[in-house]
């Protein structure tokens, strides 16, 4: 009986909501309240040992943690050829982070949000099952764990988003968002068959050492790149977001955000860790950016023409992804040449720090979102007006998560985009003007929609906002301005401790 | 090259493309879903494919300890796809019966409700 | 509405059940011996689910055990794989193999069938084999009961 939490931590991370998630439905059959009280549990404890990775991560430095071995931490051995591993470094933990702050936040807010709904206990158990495949995918450094947990989390967010099963747009949504994502996972199969069928491992070190870029590679790292960019709502594979994200229940739809944003984690993760070595840079560094860029114009123009706000949202969810592509992708196609140095490594920089930033205030700006179609009862904007009237405090957060999103100093997301502007001027300065008109027009939309849904005659409204609503937007504005507070501080200690675990430190 | 190992190939490409052309031109949503089947079959065959080794034996221990064996993983693998199949056919299929339930037709050029 | 078939049909499922289920039980035990397992056993095991159903048209309100059966499944798997961190090794390490007791039998060199080893694997086949047949027979049972109630709004 030595049981040492600290290794053990990143197995938990998984194991926890995924144990959770199957106590859950046992506890709805005693009571109600044992049920939110396991469901709450499990979040917390999912968050303490994310925070227990994170210290050994940041005190003791990286290890690959080994499933079924003696010793976990015996690393890659004869032995552990085919076993599944999960590898806790610094980037893992950016991504753990990330998701378990907004999963902390959605799971409060569910609690008020969802109370008169039934089957709660299959919500709750789909939501740990999602927080589980999200987190199995990040976190695992083997190519067929990969598909498992990718597929975890297809399946258990589009049972979410078909949740309100008696609205026919629902399952339409949950539909068309589970075909995409199976017939990505067929491809997912199909490249590590061909990974498998070359090389004989699955593990992402065993790949990456033996990896020759042979067509076959190009071909099974072509897949990989569509399959994941599409799950991340990257133009022009967001067909499925806006759907997905304005049919789902109200706290759900920024799980889906952060399952998205799950993907676009493991994407850079095999671009720069596994298939670095055997691609040409600059070229999958470029469709990243044409990519990116795609998404950030096509994203806020398609936003432009919405009256849904939750659709809206989506669609600028959809442009926010462009930056991270772009910014990442000026990394990537930098990559060994001087330039990286000088710029590249900046813009990787932005580039992450925009992704942690991005998953908390979205989810902000999401979940008030979802505060106004729960107090006001419908999501056109043509027809919401004088909400600040009831809610002082969800227009406050929304006020934030807005500037935020917009890139208005000094809230977190100007920090972030101020790097990428910066250093991708260097890279081709036309790449910069297009992300600060597509931020301006973002400023424009955050701005339609808060004069819409707040400012105006008051309307009266029926319901009072639950105050574990508000505990869970307070949660993620805290978040949103202490990144907005220490943003020098943010990059040095979880940014950049990320970017060396990918091998490609300044 | 020989027989054995490019039939199974060339089966998983008719699969494939099966699967796709169901896929991509009908309209009936259980025929969709029918299709998705036909390639999760393809992708199944090809890993079971890639395991094969002419001459040898099926790897269980019990039987034929002292033959060669072929590769024991993708059967692994095999296995599990067949179970994440089942699962994703389950739900697609529910969500289909409720679409039948909402919109009174499984037609995919009615069930548009969702805007642009 | 009822599917009910005739009586002949349900009078041979009824017995043609028995058989199925024990060759699903068997297929579970020897999963760590030959081909099988918790999901092959299981899956064979709700296939006397869905004869029945497809006999007798419908089965009697049992959703509320299936879905405990599930989730009992489920967490014992989960208590299983978390021993291996209990007794001080890694997630998943098989801690029982070889120490005696029940599945705990050694063998050296080639097993030829001795059921009695494995460790925590026949363990894990069989709560998985629960979890599967649960599942299955959930999912076969809200199938044919939806597609009734859409039959009787017609």
């Amino acid at each position: 009986m030595n049981v040492d939490l600290l290794t053990q931590s990143p197995v938990f991370v998984l194991a926890i909501p995924l144990l959770f998630a199957f106590l859950t439905p046992l506890a709805n059959k005693v009571s109600k309240e044992l049920r939110n009280a396991v469901f709450l549990i499990g979040l917390l404890l999912t968050t303490l040992f994310v925070s227990l990775m994170a210290y050994e991560v940041y005190t003791m430095g990286s290890w690959i943690y080994v499933f079924g071995a003696e010793q976990p931490t015996t690393g890659l051995t004869t032995q552990s050829f085919f076993r599944i591993t999960f590898l806790a470094d610094g980037f893992s933990v950016l991504a753990a982070l990330t998701i378990i702050i907004t999963a902390l936040g959605a799971g409060i807010y569910s609690f008020g949000h969802m109370k008169e709904s039934n089957g709660l206990g299959k919500f709750y158990t789909l939501f740990l099952l999602t927080l589980a495949g999200v987190n199995g995918m990040v976190l695992t450094s083997d190519l067929f764990n990969l598909f498992v947990w990718f597929e975890v989390t297809s399946i258990a967010s589009c049972g979410l988003i078909a949740y309100h099963n008696d609205r026919g747009e629902s399952v339409e949504a949950a539909l068309k968002y589970m075909i995409i994502s199976v017939i990505a996972g067929l491809l997912l199969l199909f490249s590590i068959g061909f990974f498998y069928g070359e090389y004989g491992v699955l593990n992402y070190f065993l790949i990456r050492d033996s990896m020759t870029g042979s067509l076959i590679d190009i071909l099974a790292i072509g897949m990989v790149m569509v399959i994941l960019a599409m799950k991340a709502s990257s133009v022009p594979m967001h067909m499925w977001a806006p759907d997905a994200y304005s049919e789902a229940p109200e706290p759900i739809t920024p799980f889906i955000a952060i399952t998205s944003l799950g993907s676009l984690f493991v994407l850079f993760r095999l671009l720069f860790f596994v298939f670095r070595g055997a691609v040409e840079t600059s070229a999958i560094g470029s469709i990243l950016i044409i990519l990116g860029v795609l998404s950030m114009f096509i994203g806020v123009s398609m936003a432009l023409k919405q009256s849904d706000l939750k659709r809206l949202i989506a669609y600028l969810s959809v442009s926010q992804v462009g930056y991270m592509m772009m910014a990442v992708g000026v990394g990537f196609a930098t990559l060994g040449t001087g330039d990286y140095g000088i710029f590249g490594a900046r813009a990787m920089e932005g580039g992450l720090f925009h992704m942690i930033n991005d998953g908390v205030y979205k989810a902000l700006l999401f979940l008030s979102a979802g505060g106004i179609v729960y107090v006001a009862d419908t999501r056109d904007l043509n027809k919401l007006g004088g909400l600040a009237h009831h809610m002082p405090y969800t227009t406050f957060f929304f006020i934030i998560g807005g500037l935020s999103i917009a890139g208005i100093p000094p809230l977190s997301g100007f920090s972030s985009k101020l790097l990428i502007y910066k250093s991708v001027y260097l890279y081709n300065p036309v790449l910069a003007i297009i992300a600060l008109v597509v931020s301006i027009v973002t400023l424009a939309l955050i701005g339609k929609i808060f004069f819409n849904a707040f400012l105006g005659p008051d309307q009266g409204v029926g319901k009072k906002i639950p105050r574990s609503m508000i505990l869970a937007m307070s949660i993620l504005t805290i978040v949103v301005v202490l990144f907005s507070l220490f943003p020098n501080y943010v990059v040095a200690e979880i940014v950049v401790p990320a970017i060396e675990a990918l091998g490609v430190g300044a | 090259m020989n027989w054995f190992t490019v039939f199974p190939l060339i089966m998983v490409v008719t699969l494939i493309i099966m699967g796709l052309y169901v896929v991509l031109f009908k309209k009936n949503l259980i025929k969709i879903i029918m299709g998705i089947a036909l390639m999760q079959n393809g992708a199944n065959l090809f890993l079971v494919s890639l395991a094969y080794r002419e001459g040898y034996v099926a790897p269980i221990w019990t039987s034929a300890p002292s033959a060669d064996m072929v590769l024991p993983t993708p059967h692994a693998l095999t296995l599990t796809s067949i179970v994440i199949g089942v699962a994703t056919t389950a739900l697609m299929l529910s969500f289909v019966m409720m679409i039948k339930k909402h919109y009174g037709t499984i037609n995919s050029d009615e069930v548009r409700r969702c805007r642009e | 509405m009822n599917f009910k078939m005739s009586v002949v049909v349900r009078t041979v499922a009824d017995i043609m059940i028995i058989p199925i289920i024990v060759f699903g039980i068997y297929l579970i035990l020897h999963g760590h011996l030959t081909p099988g397992g918790g999901f092959q056993g299981g899956a064979v095991i709700a296939s006397a689910t869905a004869l029945l159903i497809v006999a007798w048209g419908t089965l009697k309100d049992n959703k509320d055990d299936f879905s405990t059966m599930e989730s009992t499944g489920l967490t014992m798997f989960f208590l299983l794989a978390l021993l291996g961190i209990i007794m001080g090794f890694s997630l998943f390490y098989n801690s029982l193999a070889g120490t005696g007791g029940i599945f705990g039998g050694t063998v050296s060199g080639i097993n030829p069938g001795y059921i009695n080893t494995g460790g925590t694997v026949p363990l894990m086949n069989i709560v998985v084999g629960l979890e599967v047949v649960a599942a299955l027979s959930l999912i076969l049972y809200m199938m044919a009961k939806r597609s009734d109630a859409l039959e009787v709004e017609e």
